[in-house]
């Protein structure tokens, strides 16, 4: 059990909850790779997958970064106040190649919501910035009000070994970066180098759909890269049967794929 | 697998079946309007476990209930309290009788998935504490195909003991595992089998083997439907599908559940039930997405999950050929007939 130490409203229908185990030595030991993911339980109301969007880096606690999307999500958002205590299960599956991308330039591509696993992979690099050479963020969402984290994203923008880019669909009056989808601007400002460059990209189906056309016209390989994939979950175990894609289970072979990997799997996500 | 067998005849057969059921918890299947399921039986009289015709559902729940509470609890002013239920996983030891072996296949087919990475605690601990008495089939039923699949049925070593009616008259008991072994000579049946008794058992399987109407080539089928994802065939064959589950629910190897909460005022239970990818809401996801929206999508999951990714994650066929499921269908579908059809488009 965990108790609700925190909760920051990052947008309308976004919130992120700070979480601390009620028994301090589990806390101690309960270690995560960024990329892993948690069944959160809110008792009686039922249970979700939900990534870990802090990193262990920065440990005593963790983050999950919740959408209100369905019925156990809205019911989070409406009665979970801080102080309240919560179910989790985990960590689980498998996590963001951190000792392969060691030593090379990393382009994170997100979009609304899934900036969360990024967000753990982002300050796991941070903390550990002389692993990792150069650094560039791609963050969009539909409207400024619907980017999470806008805090964060604040001091990564002052922070001079970060390259950060915003981007929002449609043009707001205050707005003063990047106006455009996610892949445009990838292809007409971003316009990554693919030497030595790993890219970890996740978002809605469709954002990712198009990134992946747009960094293979700029010719990136397959395998670099990295995605982490949302599939219907509910044990996390590898038993229920609810996550497979052929004969992988999302849940324990997953969530993070290479696009190499997800382009061997049938079509079915 | 050992190879130790008594024989006797059907008076021996049956003081065989009365020393279990007077020892130890036994399951049997039981007769109700024509149809057949395992119940706990305290008297042979109540059971039969030479029924020609097989269980409606399988034994699956006795391993792997329909609905299991998995956790309780508790909110108060301090917080939430989680504790156990209190069903028990069986602690002590109980028998199966007149189990058919593709029933106890499916067990073994189970505990690839059981047993792989995270244990299933409670589904172990009823294995080890059962006792599974087969009794092999004379004749094949009208929607079987067991003989066709990738497993030894003559072999089968997926039950701990097994009865042969030999075609001499005689009846062979054979101790298959340690577990049915120690069963055996524990029981008054002594009568080690004559010399010709291993004759006698393959005689009786040839004959069994002949019997069959369905059969297919698995080799075949299943390396065609590796190939066959994008089959239109899918459509055609599932057309007629109501997805009313009872198929998955039915069937000895299906494992899909679903978990889910119920609480009233400050109280609370987990329950892990059933579920079936034939379901509409399987793979819903929030948002709307829904990767398998269509009826042929959710077949050809059933179809390729049962005869291609289970083979190849864990090495055996997740379909043990029982034919419950083309019984029990309010439509007739029956999935050799799927399989089948489907991959009959590929040369
Ligand atoms: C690996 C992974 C990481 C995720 N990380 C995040 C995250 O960081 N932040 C976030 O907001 N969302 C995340 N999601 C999506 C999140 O799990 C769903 O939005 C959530 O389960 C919806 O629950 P609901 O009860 O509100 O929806 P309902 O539609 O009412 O769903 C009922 C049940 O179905 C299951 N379910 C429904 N949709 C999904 C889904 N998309 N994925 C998995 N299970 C689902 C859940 O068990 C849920 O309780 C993640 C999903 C996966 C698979
Ligand atoms: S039993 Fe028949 S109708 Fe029901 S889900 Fe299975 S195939 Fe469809
Ligand atoms: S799919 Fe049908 S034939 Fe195959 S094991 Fe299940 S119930 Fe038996
Ligand atoms: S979530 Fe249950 S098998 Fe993957």
């Amino acid at each position: 059990m965990c108790k609700v130490d925190k909760i920051i409203d990052e947008t309308p229908d976004v919130r992120t909850y700070r979480l601390i185990m009620n028994d301090p030595a589990r806390m101690e030991t309960f270690k995560w790779m960024p990329g892993q993911f948690v069944e959160f339980s809110l008792l009686g109301h039922g249970e979700c997958t939900f990534c870990i969007s802090s990193s262990s880096t920065r440990p005593g606690y963790f983050d999950c970064s919740i959408k209100r999307a369905g019925v156990v999500t809205a019911d989070i958002h409406s009665q979970l106040e801080e102080g309240m205590d919560v179910g989790i299960r985990g960590p689980y599956g498998n996590w963001f190649p951190t000792e392969e991308i060691k030593g090379k330039n990393l382009l994170f591509v997100g979009g609304g919501i899934g900036l969360a696993p990024l967000r753990s992979l982002i300050q796991y690099c941070i903390d550990n910035r002389k692993d990792y050479k150069d650094f560039t963020i791609l963050y969009g969402a539909r409207t400024s009000a619907d980017m999470c984290y806008k805090e964060e994203i604040e001091e990564w923008k002052k922070n001079p070994s970060l390259k950060v880019i915003l981007t929002i669909d449609k043009p707001e009056e205050t707005w003063k970066e990047n106006v455009g989808v996610v892949p445009k601007i990838l292809e007409e400002v971003v316009k990554p180098a693919v030497e030595n460059t790993k890219v970890i990209t996740c978002g809605p189906p469709i954002m990712i759909k198009y990134t992946l056309v747009s960094l293979d016209k700029l010719g990136f390989a397959p395998k670099d890269v990295i995605t982490t994939l949302e599939m219907k979950m509910q044990c996390g175990l590898g038993k229920c049967g609810r996550c497979n894609i052929g004969s992988t289970y999302v849940c324990k072979d997953g969530p993070v794929f290479t696009y190499e990997q997800l382009k061997s799997l049938p079509d079915e996500f | 697998m050992s190879v130790f067998i008594v024989e006797t005849d059907k008076a021996g057969l049956q003081k065989f079946y009365e020393e279990i059921i007077g020892k130890f918890e036994t399951y049997a299947p039981v007769e109700k309007f024509d149809k057949y399921d395992y119940k706990k039986v305290s008297n042979l009289s109540e059971c039969n476990p030479d029924s020609p015709i097989e269980t409606t559902m399988s034994l699956k729940p006795l391993f792997f209930p329909k609905t299991a509470k998995i956790m309780k609890f508790q909110e108060d002013s301090s917080g939430t309290t989680l504790s156990e239920t209190d069903e028990d996983p069986l602690a002590g030891s109980r028998v199966i009788l007149g189990v058919k072996h593709c029933d106890a296949r499916g067990l073994q087919v189970l505990d690839q998935v059981y047993n792989w990475d995270y244990i299933d605690t409670d589904y172990q601990k009823r294995r080890i504490n059962t006792v599974i008495v087969s009794t092999r089939c004379d004749k094949a039923g009208n929607q079987c195909f067991c003989t066709s699949l990738d497993y030894d049925v003559e072999n089968s070593d997926a039950h701990d003991v097994r009865i042969v009616n030999g075609l001499d008259g005689k009846i062979y008991i054979q101790g298959v595992t340690e577990k049915g072994e120690k069963l055996i000579k524990s029981s008054s049946i002594q009568q080690p089998a004559s010399d010709g008794a291993k004759d006698e058992l393959s005689k009786h399987y040839k004959a069994f083997d002949a019997s069959f109407r369905l059969k297919m080539n698995y080799t075949e089928v299943n390396a065609k439907l590796q190939k066959l994802f994008d089959s239109p065939e899918f459509e055609t064959v599932s057309s007629n599908c109501i997805s009313c589950n009872t198929c998955a629910f039915i069937c000895p190897t299906c494992h899909c559940f679903k978990i889910s909460d119920e609480k009233i005022k400050d109280t609370g239970v987990r329950y892990k039930s059933y579920d079936s990818c034939n379901n509409g809401y399987f793979t819903l996801m929030a948002g709307g997405h829904n990767p398998r929206p269509v009826k042929y999508r959710r077949w050809r999951q059933r179809s390729l999950h049962k005869f291609v990714y289970y083979k190849e994650r864990f090495g055996m066929n997740l379909c043990v050929g029982c034919g419950h499921c083309a019984i029990s269908c309010p439509v007739n579908i029956s999935i050799f007939d799927v399989v089948n059809q489907v991959s009959k488009i590929m040369q």
